[in-house]
């Protein structure tokens, strides 16, 4: 019995040159515009346990290309994307495959090109896609990590995850499920396009997921999930990550705090808005909501209408919030992928070199998250924000690493300075209005402050508000600024689920407290 | 393409050759082939667009293998797969990593048997499998056809948004295990979800059209319904803070369906303790008008499959019957784990659902088919508006979570579009969209429930994986929060 062969990111190295060349090639077919080519490669090892048995390993790797060419004389968009097999992974074999899939995208090019111009005469918006000029380049960027992945043994991974969630158990008869997910690998991307660009990057990636339901007798269960995770090594499970903990130390300290709020209160609702001090992890998912979604200029020009939604900061391209106030001038937030979190890369998926996008600056907003084809609709420079999730799936404005700005004021002060008022810790679940206009987000634990003081545990509960109002009402920015690893950001038709970073210091503002619905 | 007879080649030379190898006392054999057709729409006046934003594809196959190994008394079962290569030397290497992966997982019982036969036999349409890409790129201007022409035959043509898109999903599978299950199934589902707007009017509008075959697939009539609907709702006006009695609009209950109540009747929510209906089987736990249940074998209704992902015919799953807890969702894996806490249910619903077809790369798990929803004494749709007399028609919701978690069974959602304000059982004047947020607990709104409409449709919405025979139904005592003084 052979032992499985597997695909490796080293055959890149083997097919660069077959890329380079078929998108070259692309140029010569009839009416094309533009055409790329992004050819993908994962090696990733997994493992789940759940109450100390173990569920499920394993130790594969994939890979996929996808083709993006813009073709006929209305200029228009074509598509093609699939994941190939170890035997087609030979250069003559892969040149034929890719060649099929290029001669696809070119045939729905061309005939969404005639469509178009038909439909011009009842539709004059309809236009050709321009692309905003970048810079391009030619690189490679190799992965980070002090543990490599591909030497971790496999049976460690589920070792640990058995162990772990055994022990999640064993805290005590009230936690009814503990479960771990472990995930460590490497992903490998080849760019390359019709006008010379070849970029290869790699990235590490490892992930640890906990899972808690713990339930009193008779009582109502007390959910909790959680990540911890980087695009780095196998030393982000041993602690080297944004918590400075290991997995079983983070897993435990979820698995307590999920028993002791099964003993808490459930959170009162308020009627009118209430001083709330927020932690970063909490204010991950509210920067991710209210600011990072309505910042991605394809939401912004409506592409995700019938889906995600649209934007509160852009009415039309001469009616919006650009340059206006529209936060306290404590509150600046950005996007950037060059600083370390889920969101890091070096150039986005259309070739475009990575940088920081400044999207509030002092309270005031300054500018969207763009792509090539956005930024040209916008009239602005392109700022790398394009990704897709993996090579046969068509890139979109995501956010990287989106934040909320560091600020001055040591944590503890902002507490102490509040009268009466609420402590938000830790992010749970968002519920957004439909321009990200309005949300509400529950946390994993509310305290009561009074005289400066955290005196009492609440579950369940959250807070709601207007974005805007939220934006505006802060009054205190902390000094404890820090990004988590948000690895489920859903977009797009189909829906891709993307990793980003969010985060920033802690927040004191006014909002509603949301708590459990009366029955 | 792959044909089906190469399928069903691989997956029962591939049993053959499992059956040889030392230490193996059980296997199963996974073989499909999809194609995932996606025409994305976005026409908007008043900026540059490009009307079909993309036509796009996306195929995948392969094989995925579980093998249960007995090494003296200790049994394993491993699981492998691999892409692009259903040959002989495709099931050598995915054996070759089911036997690398093994585990010992205690709550692992047997392979599934032959239950029954399958009801639903050559339900696709061929014609959908070979359709040519211009014939795809033209489904998608068809569907911007029918809303731009409605709204051009009204007036409207400043501040129109046209979004949405044409899917194409296309199925082969067979599979086969040492238990005696040996079978095949081929599928194709259109469906379109248009949603468009007049912006300056903050009027948004909704249609969807669905088929199994593409002559019943219209997606112009869901481009001209989402503008006839935007168009309805121009001049909503807000209303303040308050519980109202509501009748909830197919889409509404297919959101509430899929996103909270559908889950938390999965043997997998009972798994791991997260869910409302936990040890309340056979207990009441929604008004008695409310019947609930998942059916695969509805011929012509686009969540039907023959079989199963494990090879169990489809069919009709009891979930919540006269009001009744009735049943759980479940596969193969729970249904057998959680037998000592339950009476076994019927595992029907183990499928590898991921990226828009039946994967080979993962393991069964549990979904919905079609579920299908229905009353004890059903109304006309008419009626339900004087059940409630005074509130609110609620057309659209959006962003539905389980805000405190599924067990709790809280919920918020905002009502984006499609809604009305109603008044001595007539409908008076249309909703603001985006102005209203929905704070409620999932069980109570099943209990207040005081009517539920007789006419349904087939209603699908986004990120979902099944389809919801949804009727409209009316609620009692529905908690409606006013919000956004910033709108768009």
């Amino acid at each position: 019995m052979p032992i499985a062969s597997r695909i490796k990111t080293e055959l890149i190295d083997t097919l660069k040159e077959t890329v380079a060349k078929i998108v070259q090639q692309a140029s010569s077919l009839k009416n094309c515009k533009y055409a790329d080519v992004r050819l993908g490669i994962q090696e990733t090892k997994y493992a789940h346990a759940e109450n100390g048995k173990a569920k499920g390993m394993g130790e594969d790797s994939s890979i996929s290309f996808g083709i993006r060419m813009l073709a006929g004389e209305m200029s228009a968009w074509g598509f093609y994307g699939q994941p190939i097999g170890e035997t087609e992974s030979n250069p003559k074999s892969f040149s034929k495959i890719v060649t099929q899939g290029m001669n696809r995208a070119h045939a729905r090019a061309l005939a969404n090109s005639n469509k178009k111009a038909e439909f011009k005469a009842i539709a004059p918006s309809l236009a050709e896609v321009h692309l905003a000029k970048i810079d391009i380049r030619q690189d490679t960027i190799g992965a980070v990590f002090d543990e490599d992945p591909g030497n971790v043994p496999l049976k460690e991974v589920l070792a640990l995850c058995t162990k772990i969630s055994g022990e999640m158990q064993g805290i005590c008869e009230d936690v009814q499920y503990a479960s771990l997910d472990v995930q460590t690998g490497i992903r490998r991307e080849l760019f390359c396009s019709a006008e010379g660009a070849c970029i290869d990057q790699s990235s590490a990636l490892t992930q640890g997921m906990v899972a808690v339901v713990a339930q009193k007798a008779g009582g109502v269960p007390e959910v909790c999930y959680d990540y911890l995770g980087d695009l780095r090594g196998w030393e982000v499970i041993k602690g080297k990550n944004i918590y400075m903990q290991s997995l079983n130390d983070f897993a435990l300290l979820r698995t307590h705090e999920t028993l002791e709020l099964t003993e808490a209160d459930f959170l009162p609702a308020t009627n009118g808005p209430v001083v709330v001090v927020t932690n970063p992890h909490f204010n991950a998912l509210l920067v991710h909501e209210i600011v990072g979604h309505p910042t991605e200029a394809d939401r912004a020009l409506k592409l995700e209408t019938a889906y995600a939604g649209r934007s509160w900061l852009l009415r039309d391209l001469h009616d919006n919030e650009l340059g206006r106030q529209i936060a306290s001038p404590l509150v600046s937030a950005y996007s950037d992928p060059s600083i370390h979190g889920y969101g890091h890369y070096r150039f986005d998926a259309e070739g475009t070199p990575a940088k920081r996008v400044n999207l509030i600056e002092k309270g005031v907003f300054k500018e969207f998250m763009n792509g090539r084809e956005y930024a040209a609709v916008l009239n602005c420079p392109p700022n790398g924000s394009m990704r897709a999730t993996e090579p046969g799936s068509v890139p979109l404005v995501r956010m990287t690493n989106t934040v909320f700005a560091q600020g001055n004021k040591p944590p503890a002060e902002i507490i102490a300075e509040v009268k009466e008022g609420y402590f938000i810790v830790n992010h749970r679940i968002p519920s957004i209005s439909e321009s990200r206009e309005n949300f509400r987000i529950s946390a994993q634990k509310v305290y009561k402050i009074e005289n400066g003081k955290l005196t009492k545990l609440y579950r369940q509960g959250g807070i709601t508000s207007d974005s805007k109002d939220f934006l505006m009402n802060v009054d205190a920015v902390g000094n404890d600024f820090a990004v988590f690893p948000i690895p489920n950001c859903g977009k797009g038709q189909p829906m891709q689920v993307m990793r980003v970073g969010n985060g920033g210091p802690t927040l004191r503002s006014k909002a509603r407290l949301t708590g459990r619905q009366e029955l | 393409m792959i044909s089906l007879e190469e399928i069903r080649s691989c997956v029962r030379n591939g049993i053959e050759f499992v059956k040889r190898q030392k230490d193996v006392i059980d296997a199963e054999i996974f073989v499909s082939w999809n194609e995932l057709v996606t025409v994305r729409l976005n026409y908007t006046s008043d900026i540059p667009c490009n009307g079909v934003h993309e036509p796009k594809s996306t195929q995948f196959c392969g094989i995925g293998l579980l093998a249960v190994f007995k090494t003296g008394k200790e049994i394993k079962i491993g699981f492998g797969s691999v892409s692009n290569n259903i040959t002989s030397k495709g099931i050598t290497e995915a054996f070759s990593k089911a036997k690398k992966n093994k585990i010992h997982d205690p709550d692992f019982k047997s392979l599934p048997v032959p239950i029954s036969k399958p009801v639903l036999e050559n339900y696709h349409d061929p014609a959908v499998m070979e359709m040519s890409d211009e014939a795809i790129v033209d489904l998608g201007w068809r569907g911007l056809k029918g809303a731009l022409a409605e709204y051009n035959q009204k007036g409207f043509n400043k501040t129109i948004i046209i979004g949405g898109d044409i899917t194409i999903t296309k199925e082969r599978m067979a599979i086969a295990n040492t238990k005696g299950i040996d079978d095949f199934d081929e599928s194709t589902i259109l469906t379109t979800n248009i949603t468009s707007m007049i912006e300056k009017e903050r009027v948004k509008g909704t249609g969807w059209n669905t088929s199994t075959h593409l002559s019943g697939f219209h997606p112009d009539d869901a481009g001209r319904e989402s503008a006839e609907s935007a168009i309805r709702t121009i001049g909503g006006e807000r209303i303040p803070s308050g519980t109202y009695n509501v009748v909830f609009g197919r889409q509404p209950v297919t959101d509430l369906f899929i996103n909270l109540v559908i889950p938390a009747l999965s043997l997998s929510s009972v798994n791991t303790s997260d869910t409302p209906f936990l040890g309340k089987l056979g207990q009441r736990v929604a008004s008695e008008l409310l019947t609930v249940y998942d059916d695969g074998a509805i011929r012509g209704v686009i969540g039907s499959k023959k079989i199963s992902c494990e090879g169990i015919p489809t069919g009709r799953t009891d979930l919540i019957h006269n009001g009744f807890l009735a049943g759980f969702l479940a596969n193969n894996y729970f249904s057998k784990k959680l037998a000592n806490k339950f009476v076994s249910f019927m595992p029907r619903n183990g499928f590898r659902f991921e990226k828009g077809g039946r994967s080979h790369t993962i393991q069964p798990r549990i979904c919905p088919t079609n579920i299908v929803i229905e009353g004890r004494e059903e109304v006309p749709g008419q009626s339900l508006l004087s059940k409630i007399n005074d509130g609110i028609y609620i057309g659209r919701i959006w962003y539905t979570y389980p805000i405190n978690g599924l067990a709790a069974g809280d919920f918020t959602s905002t009502i984006i579009a499609d809604s009305f304000m109603v008044k001595g059982g007539s409908i008076v004047k249309p909703l603001k969209p985006n102005t209203v947020r929905i704070n409620n607990n999932i069980t109570d709104i099943l209990n207040k429930i005081i009517a539920i409409s007789s006419d349904k449709k087939e209603t699908i919405v986004w990120g979902g994986e099944e389809v919801v025979l949804a009727p409209e139904i009316a609620v009692h005592d529905v908690r409606l929060d006013n919000i956004s003084g910033f709108t768009l």
